[in-house]
């Protein structure tokens, strides 16, 4: 099968659903791309069932109105579980092959968010040791409860949300750890004012909390975690950091479940697929880079790819759906003014901008680190195996590692330690773009692959 | 190191690494340069293939049967480490037997072990192989290595016996002193050495012209299949007879067959697509699609295996298919070793002995006339 | 409701359900043993990238729980190894 769209979106979240409302209202067809079983993407991930997603929400009602209004407008078609497996450039169109056919355009928003990041640490790979994001999406796509006793931890303020979602849902939060300061709010306090609904939000969850007895215990993280005999979560070692998050004490805490997350990382492997031209941030954060449009740079002159939301710089819901409706607008070149969007985003990303300062990572974390510490998950690949490929063989870069170890090299494709190398390593910012390639995006069977008709 | 090393060798490859640890073992001492990390070009981008079942009658399979044997010899030299293996190959044909049991015959005159069996012995090598494919060849010296860890552990040796590797550093400029190479100048400084060895592979063609000589290799493109981790279901390097038509293909155009086989790691390996399209960058979707097709045509059950990344490669490509093992006729103290096209893990430590021999003028294996650098002049002058 | 198996056991959740979902509110937790080591391993990022929740569904490896929608009749189970 192929089909060719005027427009198409690739994402369902909010920056995604912006992105074909808007295009779509500007006249053009609009094939919107999601992988999920319902629109909404991460953020606005729900069950269907009306009282429950109100209750797991800050706002569902906007995000409501916003499916409805997509999944009503007769210029949108809307591809759910559609998993692209590459996305290429041949003769002046974009093809992108997924598991229900290929899907062709000169018109591409790419909307494709992002996921948690995650740092090593001992028995991160213990069944219970979990991403905030998954314990989250459990919740509000499923009204599944991940455990019983959780600890929430790592850095940002989306361990906000997860612990109030969790804790009014009957489980028992008995940590809420925040590796950063607390006092770091304090230094870019006028920044974060600038956001004063977000600010507001912030201050409901931790008042929320606090009515359950959760209290926020800042610059401590957890540093280990420990199995029981069946293999299974039993409690986590939390450390009392330093300024550099080196630990100062330690004491243990019981628990089935341990949700950590340290930010997110936008998942720019589409973008450079397509050779979209990419940035790294100081933090070692890869985006796509855009024009006041939202346009992308890219060589070919016959295709405009556009790109928002968390893909050109982690920055929440609000500035997704700004970011959306401008490359909606500007993709299909709307008449209309975009100036007003345009103040919003720019205030939007001020306070994206000064929250970035508020939760950095701090490389303490790989004094974390044991020998027999996993680092890749999928392959297995301990610290100690880098480390003496390094000793070994004086290899001295990320990609020289990967080959020697097959660090990197499984199922995931370094989604999830790929970034960690490359802090272990201190990559150069081309080498953090370079391992950014995956030229299968997600795995396909090779006799979808072989099909006759395909491009 | 000092700035004056017996050898400088510029490339950080498999071929380079074990030229630099011949001429290491034979009492020089040797610098490896490379622009990149080690391993980092077309060594990186292969299958590990260590093969003689592949190549026709001649000189290149004279090399291959040697460098066979050289490659168990290196292991056992510097302690194995690389995941060489004796896994032997198998090659099919789905154009009837009379073309391959040619083939067979031609290669046992040559010395190869390569043995014509029957249909249930090759279901029985291969017991998940089409039943549509009824004719085949067992090769049990083909074997293969971890082409990245080999380079790494041969240049390892070469460090823990006098040489050096130098890597990041780019050769700006090969000097040379009436026609005499001199020194070797590196975005990390200058060396100079009375030897001097082109080991750069697919880009040796650009390091001849800096030394002001000229050398004709190419980039040939080829993309490799890995599909996810999977139970074991292939036990040898299995391919069609086309293949060996393929090597030898002097065409621009693409050529494909499948070359299939299981690592260690769990992953299934899918090769072999060639094709002259320069250092094109991205993937080509639509040969992926063919290698697929061909690798289902060999083993059904891959239809339902789902396939995990795709990698590209680009092998050095000399006019005639034959390495370029020899002293430059232009440059005196300039040798070349490269142009191994999809060849080189196998043929390099034999190439390397070679080059080592014909440099310290010893006696060596085989006569090195037939790779001789000259070669290209001989025909364009004529 | 929507019925299947795990390890052979019949479970039955609301239709919609995803098997990471499903396995969790009836509290198995380990979805697989990874190929190297036989190390446990369950739901990790919970959205299909980390490919850790892997199971064995109707015979096929390699498929992630906490995308999989639990269909009528399905048979998963542990995936050992690959």
């Amino acid at each position: 099968m192929e089909v060719r769209y005027q427009v198409i979106v690739l994402g369902g979240g909010p920056a995604g659903l912006n992105a074909a409302k808007y295009a779509a209202n500007a006249g053009y067809e609009v094939g919107l791309i999601d992988a999920g079983t319902r629109l909404g993407g991460q953020y606005w991930r729900h069950t269907g069932r009306e009282e429950f997603d109100q209750s797991v929400h800050h706002n569902f009602d906007q995000g409501s109105l916003l499916m409805d209004a997509v999944l009503a407008n007769p210029r949108i078609t809307v591809h759910s579980e559609t998993n692209i497996w590459s996305a290429s450039i041949i003769n002046d169109e974009v093809v992108l092959r997924t598991n229900n056919g290929a899907f062709i355009t000169q018109r591409l928003i790419l909307a494709t968010g992002a996921y948690d990041r995650s740092l090593p640490f001992p028995g991160w790979d213990i069944p219970g040791v979990m991403t905030p994001g998954a314990a989250q999406s459990l919740l509000k796509g499923h009204g599944v409860l991940v455990g019983k006793r959780i600890v929430v931890a790592g850095t940002g303020p989306f361990l906000l949300p997860v612990a109030t979602g969790l804790s009014s849902h009957g489980a028992s939060v008995v940590g809420l750890l925040e590796a950063s300061s607390k006092y770091s709010w304090a230094k870019n306090l006028l920044e974060l004012l600038r956001n004063p609904a977000k600010a507001l939000e912030g201050i409901g969850y931790l008042l929320a909390l606090r009515g359950r007895k959760v209290e926020m215990r800042f610059r401590q993280a957890i540093v280990a975690a420990h199995a029981s005999a069946d293999g299974s979560l039993e409690s986590v070692t939390i450390a009392n950091l330093d300024s550099e998050w080196k630990i100062r004490s330690t004491y243990k805490l019981s628990c089935d479940v341990a949700a950590v997350g340290w930010g997110f990382t936008a998942d720019t492997a589409i973008a450079y697929s397509l050779g979209l031209a990419l940035d790294v941030d100081a933090s070692g954060s890869i985006s796509v880079v855009v024009d006041e449009n939202q346009r992308a740079r890219q060589p070919n002159a016959a295709i405009a790819i556009y790109a928002a939301g968390e893909l050109t710089g982690i920055g929440g819901a609000d500035l997704a759906l700004v970011e959306g409706a401008i490359a909606g607008l500007a993709i299909a070149g709307s008449a209309q003014d975009l100036k007003t969007l345009k103040k919003r985003r720019k205030k939007l990303l001020r306070f994206a901008q000064a929250l970035t300062k508020v939760y950095p990572v701090a490389s303490g974390w790989k004094s974390w680190l044991s020998e027999d510490t996993t680092i890749c998950r999928c392959e297995e690949i301990s610290y100690s195996d880098i480390n003496e490929a390094r000793e070994e063989f004086d290899a001295s870069d990320a990609r020289t590692i990967k080959l020697l170890t097959r660090c990197g090299m499984g199922l995931c494709q370094g989604r999830i330690c790929g970034r960690t190398i490359a802090d272990l390593m201190n990559s150069t910012p081309q080498e953090r773009i370079s391992s950014a390639s995956r030229p299968i995006l997600s795995p396909i069977t090779l006799g979808e692959v072989a099909q006759e008709g395909l491009l | 190191m000092s700035q004056s090393p017996d050898a400088i060798v510029i490339g950080a490859g498999i071929v380079g690494a074990t030229t630099a640890l011949a001429l290491t073992n034979a009492g020089l001492k040797v610098l490896v340069l490379d622009r990149g990390s080690i391993a980092s070009g077309t060594t990186s981008a292969g299958e590990g293939n260590i093969l003689v079942s592949d190549k026709e009658p001649g000189a290149e399979l004279d090399l291959a049967l040697r460098s066979r044997d050289a490659w168990f010899e290196l292991a056992d030299d510097i302690g194995g480490g690389f995941e060489l293996e004796a896994k032997g190959g198998v090659v099919v044909s789905s154009s009837g037997s009379e073309s391959l049991r040619n083939l067979t015959s031609k290669q046992r005159d040559s010395g190869i072990d390569a043995r014509d069996i029957s249909s249930s012995e090759l279901w029985e090598l291969e017991p998940h192989l089409s039943r549509s494919i009824n004719v085949g060849a067992y090769y049990p010296q083909d074997a293969q290595c971890q082409p990245m860890l080999a380079t790494a552990r041969v240049l390892q040796a070469v460090k823990q016996r006098g040489g050096d590797v130098v890597t990041g550093s780019e050769v700006l400029a090969i000097e040379n002193r009436h026609g005499v190479v001199s020194s070797v100048v590196t975005s990390r400084g200058s060396y100079s050495a009375p030897v001097v060895i082109n080991a750069a592979g697919t880009w040796a063609g650009a390091i001849a012209r800096l030394a002001g000589a000229e050398l004709p290799i190419a980039p040939r493109r080829g993309f490799i299949l890995v599909s996810v981790p999977t139970p074991h279901r292939i036990f040898h390097k299995v391919y069609s007879s086309d293949y060996v038509a393929n090597v030898a293909s002097g065409d621009a155009d693409l050529q494909s067959s499948a070359v299939v086989e299981g690592t260690q790691s769990g992953t299934i390996l899918i090769g072999a697509s060639r094709e002259r399209v320069g250092f094109k960058e991205g993937i080509d979707y639509s040969v992926v699609r063919i290698l697929a097709h061909q690798a289902i045509e060999l083993f059904p059950f891959l239809a339902n295996v789902q396939l995990m990344r795709v990698y590209r490669g680009f092998r050095p490509y000399a006019p005639d298919h034959l390495p370029v093992i020899g002293q430059d006729p232009i440059i005196k103290g300039l040798w070349h070793n490269a142009g191994h096209e999809g060849a080189g893990i196998g043929l390099a430590p034999g190439s390397a002995q070679l080059l080592a021999d014909t440099i310290l003028e010893r006696h060596s294996f085989m006569n090195a006339a037939p790779f001789s650098p000259s070669r290209f002049s001989t025909v364009s002058s004529s | 409701m929507i019925n299947f198996t795990f390890e052979g056991e019949p479970i039955s959740v609301e239709p919609g359900t995803s098997v990471a979902a499903a396995l969790l509110s009836h509290g198995e937790r380990i979805t697989r043993l990874t190929r190297f080591n036989s190390t446990p391993r369950s739901i990790f990022c919970g959205i299909g990238v980390c490919f850790d929740c892997l199971v064995e569904v109707d015979g096929e490896p390699n498929q992630r729980s906490c995308i999989t929608t639990v269909k009528e009749g399905m048979v998963v189970k542990v995936q050992h190894g690959s």
